[in-house]
């Protein structure tokens, strides 16, 4: 499987990395939504995409909204991975077509928890 | 038990309309940051990294991680430390994924980022909606009221790192004396 990972911190980019190569992932890397949408306009296209919300040039609701508008991109799952928790963030995140929502800071127990709630987690990382 | 008279008839449109405004120590207090620090630090940094509550000076080279909160309270959620304890967080946050070489700007990012999750966990606790910004590094934003000011010094693996959390507008003005007085006057037996 493959996920992109997308935020404007190089070291949260790594943090996120080495936890997703840990459950098997192929992966490649962002700095903000722009980035990303090339990445998919290469035509590699993740299963699933982490995104941070605050980010420059295009935030991480803007890369949400623009996935959701590309037919050729709905298959990918997209989390939003944020220190953004205010209820109404969370909310407009959700509405806006992420399909899960992890607050920062978090535990890679977070990120496999809702791995698995999504049927993302790849099978010999279950085991 | 008195109750004021402005009070008993308030639709809230006085209060909107009035010039009070929330300083930070009505909204947040030092155990709810030192909770919010621990919680980023054991997440970020390690899970037996403690932070322990002490007064402290930091080191005359400390550096600083801001971000900016603007909504009904708007200010700044500031981290400090020692440039040395800087590249010492920055090695834990990254740990296995660290480089061999840790650049400067590894620092200030890694610094920015803990910064930015401190702050927003702190805006989450604040009257909303508000709005936080990408993370600063630098020197640290100068403190405009005293009085909308809070901060939280703490020790890490011994070496000192403070945590304030600071308003951005200029101290109101005093209340007018008579204005008090007045107020006084107001208030009722219940």
């Amino acid at each position: 499987m493959r996920a992109l990972v997308i935020d404007d911190s190089r070291a949260m980019r790594r943090i996120v990395t080495s936890i997703l190569e840990g459950f098997g992932y192929e992966l490649r890397d962002a700095g903000h939504g722009r980035e990303a949408l090339d990445v998919l306009n290469e035509g590699w296209v993740p299963d699933l995409v982490t995104v941070d919300w605050n980010m420059p040039v295009m935030d991480g609701l803007q890369f949400v909204s623009a996935v959701r508008s590309n037919p050729a991109w709905r298959s990918m799952t997209m989390m939003m991975v944020t220190s953004e928790s205010e209820h109404t963030q969370i909310v407009r995140a959700l509405a806006a077509g992420a399909h899960e929502y992890v607050i920062k800071p978090f535990t890679a127990d977070a990120i496999r928890d809702k791995l698995a709630l999504l049927g993302l987690l790849p099978q010999e990382a279950v085991l | 038990m008195t109750l004021s008279r402005d009070f008993v008839s308030d639709t809230g449109e006085r209060r909107r309309a009035g010039d009070a405004r929330p300083v930070i120590g009505e909204l947040i207090d030092e155990a709810t940051i030192e909770s919010i620090a621990q919680e980023a630090w054991v997440s970020l940094v390690g899970e037996d990294e403690i932070l322990v509550p002490v007064p402290v000076d930091l080191p005359a080279d400390a550096v600083s991680a801001w971000v900016d909160v603007v909504g009904p309270w708007t200010g700044t959620v500031v981290l400090s430390t020692g440039k040395e304890t800087a590249e010492d967080l920055c090695r834990a946050l990254l740990g296995p994924a660290a480089p061999p070489v840790i650049e400067d700007e590894d620092v200030a990012d890694a610094f920015g980022e803990i910064a930015n999750v401190v702050g927003g966990n702190v805006k989450a606790v604040l009257p909303g909606p508000s709005a936080l910004s990408l993370p600063e590094v630098g020197d640290a934003p100068a403190v405009r009221s005293p009085a909308d000011y809070v901060r939280l010094d703490v020790l890490w693996r011994g070496e000192p790192v403070s945590i304030s959390v600071q308003g951005a507008l200029p101290a109101l003005p005093d209340r007018n004396p008579q204005h008090e007085e007045n107020h006084e006057e107001n208030e009722v037996s219940l």
